[in-house]
Parts: C-alpha cells; structure tokens; sequence
C-alpha cells in the first residue's frame, strides 16, 4: 500500500526529471574534458608511437647507417632498403621505403637502431589521398625528422632514466 | 687409433689428429678463430683453449694432438672460464663495427661472442686503431677489426704461394699489411675474404651492398676453366650479389679462383643485350621475338637455298653448355652443314681425327697429387687454370718435381726444377730435344721413322738433357699441354712427339683445354669432324680457321663468342664476317665490333642465368641450374636454337623442357677416360722467324669475365705492352723506343714497348683477347716491329 502511494507521489512531483536534470546541473557547472580537436590536443606520453622519422645528427649528417636491423626486426616486413657506398666511404642507404600500412607501430625498429636514426613520433593524425603514397621515402622520413627534432630529443631525453 | 674420450663420449680416431679435428669429426663445437682444417697450425688466437684429463692449465684444441686414453672437456668451467676470458682479450681492442661491418651477420667473432662472451666489456681506456692499405681492386681492408689469427698470412704463404700478407710488429703495434704500398696479386686471393674470421678483409665489388641473413644461396659451377668450381651464388632481388666457394674435395677443395668469384659483376655490364634485334638496311632496330626469329631463319635459308648448306658455319664459345653444343650441331646438321666448331683458338687441326672422345687431362686433380714429375709443356698455369696450379703446387709441396718447356718465362708460385725458354716460340724443338735425350740414353726406345728423321738434326743442352732424366727415373710423370702449346701452329706434332716420350717413359700426357666446357663441346659433335658422342662423321666440315678465313662460308651463327676476342684471327675474321652475307650472332653483349659485322643480334643468357650441364677437363659431368632468371628478353641460347629449328623446319626439334634435351643427350656424357694417343708427323708449317706469342690473359678469357669490372682493375688485367728482350730490341733498332708499330698481315697498330729479359729471341709478347690488339691478326704468326716515325718531327 505504502509502496503504490510512494510511486504515485514521485510521478506527480516529476522526482526523476528532477534527478535527471540535477546531472545535468552538476556537468553544467563541473570543469570540462571534451576538447576542440583539431585545434586542441590531449596530451601523449612521451613514449608515444606514431609516424616514423629518421633523424640526423647536429652536424647535418643523416644517423643511418644502412645496418639494416630495423628492416630484419621488422614484423610486419614494413621497411625496404637498399644500400651502397656513398663516395666518402661510408655506409648509406640509397632507398629507405616504410610501407604505413603494413607497419604495426611496434617500435622493434626504434630499439633496434644502433644509432637511435629511425624513431617512432609523437604524429598520429596523418592521411594519405593517394593510392602508393602510404610508401614514404628516406627523404620525407628525413624531412619528418628535421621537422620535428625538438619534440623527438626532448621525448627520448625524457624517457632515458628508464631504459 | 687411439681412443679418447671428448665430454663424456668414447672415440676412436687416428694416431697424431689434434683434438679440434676429432671434435669437428663428431660435431662437438670448439671456438676458434686460427685454425683452418686447410692451413697449418697456428694457435695463436687461443679461442680453443680446452680441458684436458689432469692437465692443470687449458690447453689449445687445435694444436694438441690426441694420445691414448685423453679425456677431453670442452664445456667444463675451466674450459668456459678460459674461452671468457680470451674472447675479452679479443673485443678489447675489437671496434663496435658490427652494424657498418660487411661481415655482421656472419661473424666468427660476432658468433662467438654471442655463445662464449659477456654481455658487457669491462673495458673502458682507448681501443687501438689500424690505417688500412688499398690492396687492390678485390679486397676491401678494415684492419682495426684484425685479431691477428694470420689465417690470410697463411693462405698466402701456404696456399697461393705468394707471400703477400705479413705479420708486422709485435704486441700492441702488431699489424697484419702488404708490403709498403703493394697489392695482393694472387689469382686465388678472393678466398682470403672467405677465411678471414672478421671483418677485416671484406669483399670490395660487395661492399656494403646487402646483408648477409637477406641473401639466397644458389649453388652452381663456375664457367671459365676446365675444372668447373663448385660455387654458391647469393643472391637479392635477382641479382648476384657475391660467390663464394662450395666444398668439393675432388675439385676446388674450399677454394675458388678470382676470375670465378668476381666474374659475376659482368652479368650487368651495361653491354648486356636484352632485346632481339635486326639490322634493316644499314640501321639497327630492336624487333620482338618472333621477328627476329623469323628474319634469322629467312636470312639463313636465303644463304643456303642459292648457295648450297655448305656456305653456311657455326662457331660456338667453348663455354657454352652441352645442351646447346648438342642442339646448335644439330640445327647445322640438320642444315646439311658440318661446319661447326668450338676451337676458336686453335691453329694446327691436322691430327683432330687421333683426338679420343674428349680430350682429357690426364689425371684427375687428386690423382695429380701423387704425381712424382709433372711436365709444364706451354702453359702460364696460373692464369689460365688457376685451380690446377694450385694442386700443381701442393704436389710440389709434397715432393713432385715441376718441370716447364715454355716460350716465354713466366713466375711460378711453385719450384720448378727445370726450365726451357724455347726461342722463337719453337715449343716443338723444346720437346724434342728432351725425346732425342730419351733415344740416346736408351737402346730400347725406337723411334718412328718421321720422329727418328725429325730427331736427326736436333741436339741436345743440359737443361733438355736433365728433364729428359727426371722423366726417365719418374715413377709417374704427368704432361701438361696448356694453351700456349694447344693454340701452337704446329701443335699436332707437339703432341706427337710429346705423345712418344709419354709411351716411353711412365708418363701420362693431358691437355689443359680452354674454356668450361671444351670436354662437352667434343661429346656433343661441337667439332666439324664427330657427331656426338665421339664417333667419326661421314661429312668432314671445316675447322674455326678454315671457315674464317677460307671464304667459302657465306652465313655465319656465333653462339656466345666476340670475333674480335676470342678468335685466333682477329682482323681476319672481322673482316671475314663483314663479307658474309649474314652473321647471326647469339649473344649476351653488344659492342660496336660486332654491330658492325652482325645482322641479327638474339640475346642470350649466360651459364649463371640458365641451367645446363658442363663435363670438365677430367671427364665429370657437372649440371647446374639457374642462378636467377634471365634479365630482360634474353633468352637460354638452347631456347632460341629449338625455335630456330621449328622455323627452319629441321626435324627432331620438338622439345617441351630442358629435360627433354638432357635424355637425348645422355647416352653421349660418358664419364669413361678416353684413351689419348697422338703419332707425330713432320710439321707443314714453319715457324715465322719473328713470333707473335699470344697468350689470353686471365681476365679476358671470354666475355663475362672481360665485362667484370674489379677484375678488370687488377694488375693482371693491366696492358703488357709489346715485350721484347733488350738484344732483339737492339737488332731490331729500337732500344730507345717507347713505342712501336706493329705489322701483321694488313694491320698496323701503335703500341708501347716494354723490354723485357724473360722474353726469348725471335719471340714477340703480345697478347690477345685484349682491346689494344682486337684490330691485330693472328695469335702466333709472323709479326713486324719497326720504329715509329712521327710525321710533326
Ligand atoms: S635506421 Fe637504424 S637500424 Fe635501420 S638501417 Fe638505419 S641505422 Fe640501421
Ligand atoms: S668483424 Fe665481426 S665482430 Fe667485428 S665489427 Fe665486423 S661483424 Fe662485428
Ligand atoms: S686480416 Fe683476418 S685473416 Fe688476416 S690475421 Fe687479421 S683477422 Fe686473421
Ligand atoms: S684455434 Fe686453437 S689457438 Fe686458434
């Protein structure tokens, strides 16, 4: 009897709207996550595996050495490179394709560079329009890597008293 | 025997093995780095050390020899503790190259470091470093990674017989290098790349080109000497990166010649053909295959129909494969020609009807060993079949006694007893003042009537007179007849007159023949005068010589051979095949010469990139298959001969696969060893008073290796120049001169001139196979010097 009068109280006094709105109240005045993305970011560790880059060193140089550790420790048989002796006598790479669909974003590559050349980035939000164009070379690689050089030393800066 | 016991395990082995060996036997792994089953002792890296019964101190696996009862451990902590600690020895002054270094991957001391070192160096002061030498144009030097096991110092010394590499200095200054500013010349110096334990001597042509674990390996045989090397090919992406050796005990051993390992780079030279061609009035164009075919098979028929099939001749490189001897005699036989041959070289045919089945070399390389004389009858062994020098020398080595008759002085890498410079090239005379020798010391020997009468005039020196007694008191003498003697014109009664001495003494005579598959090319009828297998053809055809220079031949097909190189003729037979009224040429490379006097150019693989079978001078039959596909159109030649055939209608022509051909030809590979007998008749020929001697260098053998461009950088591939000695230079008035001109027959070429004491009077070094004497005639003919005369002056 008690219970029938409860409900018949509660649904004339509009009890769950009232809870329901009190939510919304709440998220009305609570700070805010949703972020404006582009524009916004959240924010990424800086072990962060997204699109690859080669890096030089200070001098100018290009770090890879043409080992090819990267191409054997690869799982997904993503990177293809070809190599020869550039006239100075050192060991370099004349091709250096990574296929961006086939790579899973492991990172074995980045561990396996003897001389810390190719790096996964921070980058995750990148498209193709282009049938083919999902192979990038060593110079777009090269160019990812000038681009964002800061950001690559200061992440693996950053992650050095772990490893 | 004596019984010992390795880790737990009972084995017999013979008296005097060391350890190492008895553990390799039963595949129990010692490191090691300085041992090398094919070269001494050395122990010096101390990587083996081992522990032995009551031995209190580790002892070294390689150099410890095997006693009754020896108990051996090779994993015991002592044995453990002290490998440790000699691979830290190692990697202190080792660099961390491994990711740059062409040997990561397949490192001894990479290898060995992973089973036997820490995982971190100890090691923190300066590592020493080593400037390296250019050695030459094979050999890549990075002698900071040596660990000095002087496994190179001791092939050198040991198996090449030049003692090129030496240990300098001692302890920390030790350093392993040529002698100031020299390169390494050995014709077998490849295999140091191989038994070097590190990085330190790499390949150069390969340098950096690819990694070891991403290479294929193919096996095959090497196709430019008469031993057939057994060889792996690596290969990426269809392309031959690199060959190394592959074992074969009665063959090349663990060794491989350079001319075989680096011959691979003229397989993308950019001469290689690739698409059929035709030459339409006066212009080339490139055509698709049936085309071409067809243009070919009309241009033939064309010659044939108005000038009967004997205007037609067929001459094939002595390196093609017994597939495509056997279906290229077929094609011209079943023309109705029998003017086939593969003896491009040659000069004196006269005795080609006493020729057994193939010729032979005698005795097998591991029967040479026992060989107590052998006899070098013109032959530069060395460069033309370095694999057989090799075992040449290990018979010196165990106490045989080389002799040489020869018409120019050439260095050994082997003691020779006995040497006779013949002069003016005259090798005949040279061999048979060693037979007269052999008749008048002994009553028994009787010689034929043309010998007795070519014998009367002869008189013998003391150095004829000593050869013929080392030969005498042989127990078992071999003689070589190398190329020098077998493109000789006269070189029917060389072989009959060397041919008496080997009846009247306990030798064998063998023929060291050109190219890799000579034995082949006379099984499959390659030879105007046998149909395959070895029987006697009823229709004669003409010899390489006659053909070319006879003029009768109207059309010709070339299988794989550039007139201008490997005929004996040069000039001549450009000229020759200029005239004809068509040339069909069958091969890989295109130069200008042959633009020039072909019509139709069909481009073919070379043996690496097809499959076929070789028999090698000592009768085995090697097959082998393909080591990548063919490049761009070109085609295995026994292809293009099958369709040819179709188009021409000829009967017998209707295989499907390379099998089809091999069981037809089977019945004629026999593997017996012929019997070789030669009689001597008189030469017709006399000997021009000036000689041209002509030999092949190495490196220009035929066209791969002429296209390989390392090989082609080496020191044996450089120019001789014309080389005269200095007393016929100044009869000849030309002991100022730098340069001469040079007549033979209508040609005239400028070239310089070298003096030089190792050659013999009347004689004139000029070799052939080489572009400064491509427009030069023939190899051993008569040949002018006469001062330049400079028109400014
Ligand atoms: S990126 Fe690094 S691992 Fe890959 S080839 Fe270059 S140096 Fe070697
Ligand atoms: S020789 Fe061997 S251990 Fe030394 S750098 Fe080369 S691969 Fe590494
Ligand atoms: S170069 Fe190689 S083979 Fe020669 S001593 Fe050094 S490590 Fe040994
Ligand atoms: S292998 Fe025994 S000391 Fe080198």
């Amino acid at each position: 009897m008690l219970k029938h009068l409860k409900h018949w109280l509660k649904s004339f006094s509009l009890w769950e709207l009232l809870k329901g709105m009190s939510v919304t109240l709440r998220y009305f005045f609570a700070p805010k996550v949703t972020i404006q993305y582009p524009e916004q970011k959240t924010p990424k560790s800086p072990r962060f595996r997204g699109l690859h880059a080669l890096r030089r060193y200070e001098n100018g140089e290009e770090r890879c050495i043409a080992c090819k550790l990267c191409e054997a420790v690869c799982p997904a048989l993503a990177i293809t490179i070809d190599s020869e002796e550039r006239e100075d006598g050192t060991r370099r790479t004349t091709r250096y394709d990574i296929d961006l669909f086939k790579c899973v974003y492991c990172g074995l590559c980045e561990e396996a560079c003897p001389v810390d050349s190719i790096v996964l980035t921070r980058i995750d939000d990148f498209f193709m329009d282009k049938r083919g164009d999902q192979v990038i070379t060593k110079q777009e690689l090269l160019t990812l890597g000038d681009k964002y050089e800061t950001q690559i030393a200061s992440d693996r800066a950053e992650d050095a008293k772990y490893r | 025997m004596v019984e010992i016991e390795i880790n737990g395990k009972k084995i017999e082995a013979a008296q005097g093995s060391m350890i190492i060996e008895v553990a390799d036997q039963h595949d129990v792994r010692i490191p090691r780095f300085c041992y090398h089953k094919k070269l001494s002792v050395a122990a010096n890296c101390r990587m083996c050390l081992v522990e032995v019964g009551d031995v209190r101190k580790p002892l070294p696996a390689c150099a410890t020899p095997i006693t009754q009862g020896m108990k051996v451990f090779t994993r015991s902590k002592l044995a453990l503790d002290a490998q440790r600690a000699v691979m830290e020895f190692l990697l202190i002054n080792h660099p961390l190259d491994c990711p740059v270094c062409d040997q990561g991957g397949e490192c001894e001391l990479q290898d060995l470091a992973m089973g036997y070192g820490r995982d971190v160096s100890r090691f923190n002061l300066g590592k020493r470093a080593v400037s390296d030498h250019d050695v030459g144009p094979l050999i890549e030097t990075e002698m900071t990674r040596c660990i000095h096991c002087t496994r190179c110092v001791r092939f050198g010394k040991e198996i090449a017989g030049l003692h090129e590499l030496g240990v300098m200095n001692r302890g920390e200054h030790l350093e392993i290098s040529t002698l100031v500013g020299r390169a390494i010349t050995s014709e077998l110096s490849g295999n140091m790349i191989d038994v070097c334990p590190v990085g330190a001597l790499t390949s150069k042509p390969y340098r950096f080109s690819a990694r070891a674990w991403e290479l294929t390996q193919r096996p095959g045989i090497a196709a430019h000497d008469g031993v057939g090397s057994y060889i792996y090919a690596h290969t990426i992406h269809n392309e031959v990166k690199r060959i190394v050796p592959r074992e074969c005990e009665a063959l090349n051993e663990t060794w491989v010649s350079d001319r075989d390992r680096f011959s691979y780079e003229g397989l993308y030279h950019k001469d290689r053909v690739l698409t059929p061609k035709i030459k339409r009035n006066g212009h080339w164009e490139e055509v698709n295959w049936s085309d071409a075919l067809a243009f070919a098979a009309e241009r033939l028929r064309a010659v044939s129909d108005t000038q009967g099939a004997d205007a037609l001749g067929a001459l094939a490189s002595p390196n093609s494969s017994c597939e495509e001897f056997y279906l290229f005699q077929k094609l011209m036989r079943g023309l109705g020609s029998a003017h086939i041959d593969h003896r491009l070289r040659q000069h004196d045919f006269s005795d080609e009807n006493q020729f057994a089945a193939y010729p032979h070399s005698g005795v097998t390389l591991t029967e040479l060993a026992k060989a107590d004389v052998i006899l070098l009858l013109g032959s530069i062994v060395r460069k033309e079949q370095p694999i057989v020098a090799h075992r040449i020398r290990m018979a010196s080595l165990t106490g045989a006694t080389v002799l040489v008759v020869n018409p120019l002085d050439d260095t050994f890498q082997f003691n020779v007893a006995s040497k006779q410079i013949v002069p003016g090239g005259d090798l005949l005379l040279g061999i048979a003042k060693i037979a007269k020798a052999l008749v008048a010391g002994s009553e028994k020997i009787k010689p034929s009537a043309a010998i007795a009468e070519f014998l009367k005039d002869i008189t013998v020196d003391d150095t004829a007179q000593q050869q013929a007694n080392y030969l005498k008191d042989a127990k078992q003498a071999v003689i070589f007849l190398g190329a020098l003697a077998l493109n000789h014109p006269q070189a029917a009664a060389i072989r009959g007159m060397a041919d008496f001495i080997a009846q009247h003494t306990q030798t064998t005579l063998g023929l060291l023949c050109e190219g890799a598959n000579s034995a082949g090319a006379y099984l499959m009828g390659a030879v105007p005068h046998r149909l395959p297998g070895g029987q006697n053809s009823t229709k004669q055809g003409e010899s390489t010589q006659a053909m070319v220079l006879s003029e009768k031949i109207n059309a010709m097909i070339l299988l794989g051979l550039e007139a201008e190189y490997d005929l004996a003729y040069a000039h001549r037979a450009q000229k020759a095949l200029k005239n004809m009224q068509t040339v069909i040429a069958l091969t890989a490379y295109q130069t200008p010469h042959l633009l020039n006097y072909a019509e139709v150019i069909l481009p073919i693989t070379p043996s690496a990139e097809m499959a076929g079978t070789f028999v090698n001078m000592q009768g085995d039959t090697l097959a082998f298959s393909a080591l990548t596909s063919p490049q761009g159109q070109s085609r295995p030649a026994w292809k293009i001969l099958r369709v040819l055939a179709n188009l021409l209608a000829i009967e017998g022509f209707d295989y499907q696969t390379l099998e089809d051909v091999q069981q037809e030809i089977a019945p004629h590979l026999t593997t017996a060893k012929p019997t070789q007998r030669w009689s001597f008749a008189a030469p017709q020929l006399e000997l021009a008073e000036r000689l041209r001697i002509a030999p092949v260098p190495i490196y220009a053998q035929d066209p791969l290796v002429r296209r390989a461009t390392a090989l082609q950088h080496t020191p044996d591939a450089a120019f001789g120049g014309v080389r005269i000695n200095s007393a016929e230079a100044q009869a000849l008035g030309l002991a100022q001169a730098l340069e001469v001109l040079v007549r033979q027959q209508e040609c005239e070429v400028r070239l310089p001139l070298v003096i030089d004491e190792h050659i013999p009077n009347g004689a004139v070094y000029l070799a052939s196979g080489i572009p400064e004497t491509r427009d030069l005639d023939g190899a051993y003919e008569a040949i002018y010097l006469e001062q330049v005369v400079d028109n400014h002056a």
